[in-house]
């Protein structure tokens, strides 16, 4: 097995990991925010606007672990892919492939850009 | 309890999804507006969580047999990654009632594409771009021969990468059946690579507006949870029990369902005020 062939064995056992680690971190807030009664659903007839700063500063506020606990998971998943594209630069850097290195680059400044879209101007 | 029910039809989503080889976005999103009534916002930021999920599960197994062509995926993301960005913000202008109307005429495109008969051409020539990149390679096929192949109409591949991006952000999807077209169709790579390097490139795409979605608050756990979790347990019992069902069977009643579940949608976009 060559060097390449062992990167990307190791960003698939990364890749397995996290997705386990949010998954699980995502469960977890699951079962908290578990309701038996009522339709959670309920809320989200209409659409309201509210910026992710605001909704984690209400639930640390009201001690909601459920919620927090799910954006940890949904944290960690998002960030899956940004983690692997920045392995993958570090892969064609390694093999001195600047080209392609500069690419993998260029993706992630996309993705990095693209985060900042969902702020409120 | 209606939180159970949604666990659940994501868990068949995620089946379904994984033995007829599309995105569970295709099911959730119309599951999620048409049976529950959450808003097609809410319903769109949750489908790309589980998209990430799925990718990133599945891009682990296509790394481990090899058949991901890695250059070609970091190339063709520069495409899907700016069509993200154009998508996110065409989806914040854009109105509930035009949401709904292109999810249902995406539905019907999809069935449409579900039917036709897949090539498997090899390309013998390779774009320039191509050379400069060394997007070429070689994969082991079911009786174990070597092919090799080349890769042709790299500017169109990315160019049709990009509308991917956008379907994929506008309407929460993988676009992965655009993603095979624009590699199978145009870029004349083998399905399986294709297929392989699709689903590697889909978590990224899908990151792209996703992390955006997050961050403006459209991505709530109380949608995203059930449905993330549902599809990763359906799509993890789907690709293990794939070769013992009848997938193409199944297609076709899939696709008559995708057709009624489009005309749905389509009536909700004309008739939403």
């Amino acid at each position: 097995m060559n060097e390449i062939q062992r990167l990307e064995l190791r960003i698939a056992k990364f890749l397995r990991i996290g997705v386990i680690v949010a998954g699980l971190l995502m469960l977890a807030g699951f079962v908290l925010n578990f309701q038996l009664r009522g339709n959670p659903f309920f809320n989200f007839e209409t659409y309201d606007r509210i910026p992710l700063a605001d909704l984690l500063a209400h639930h640390w506020a009201h001690r909601r672990w459920g919620q927090l606990v799910s954006y940890a998971g949904l944290g960690a998943l998002i960030s899956l892919p940004l983690i692997r594209v920045l392995l993958t630069a570090v892969l064609f850097l390694r093999q001195r492939d600047y080209l392609m290195a500069i690419l993998a680059g260029l993706v992630l400044a996309g993705l990095a850009v693209s985060f900042t879209l969902g702020f409120e101007l | 309890m209606y939180a159970s029910l949604l666990f659940l039809i994501s868990i068949c989503a995620g089946f379904l999804g994984a033995l007829l080889g599309i995105g569970g976005g295709i099911i959730v999103v119309p599951a999620l507006t048409i049976l529950f009534g959450v808003n097609i916002r809410y319903a769109i930021a949750a489908s790309l969580i589980s998209i990430i999920a799925t990718s990133s599960g599945a891009a682990a197994s296509f790394l481990r047999d090899h058949l991901t062509n890695l250059r070609l995926a970091v190339l063709l993301e520069l495409g899907t990654v700016a069509g993200a960005m154009v998508g996110f913000l065409i989806s914040s202008q854009i109105s509930t009632a035009w949401l709904y109307i292109t999810f249902g005429g995406f539905l019907l495109f999809s069935g449409v594409m579900m039917l036709r008969r897949k090539g498997d051409a090899v390309s013998t020539v390779d774009h320039p771009w191509s050379e400069r990149l060394r997007l070429a390679g070689q994969f082991m096929n079911e009786k174990g021969q070597l092919i090799q192949y080349k890769v042709e109409r790299v500017p169109l591949g990315l160019f049709m990468m990009f509308f991917a991006g956008v379907l994929s952000a506008l309407l929460g999807i993988g676009s992965g059946i655009f993603k095979v077209l624009a590699m199978d169709g145009a870029m004349k790579i083998p399905m399986k690579i294709s297929s392989a390097t699709s689903n590697f490139m889909i978590g990224v795409t899908a990151t792209a507006s996703a992390g955006a979605f997050l961050l403006r608050g459209d991505i709530r756990p109380e949608v995203t949870c059930p449905v993330s979790l549902g599809i990763i347990v359906g799509s993890w019992i789907g690709a293990r029990v794939m070769p013992r069902l009848p997938a193409q069977t199944i297609k076709k009643v899939f696709v008559v369902m995708l057709t009624v579940v489009a005309f749905q949608m389509l009536y909700r976009g004309f008739t939403h005020e």
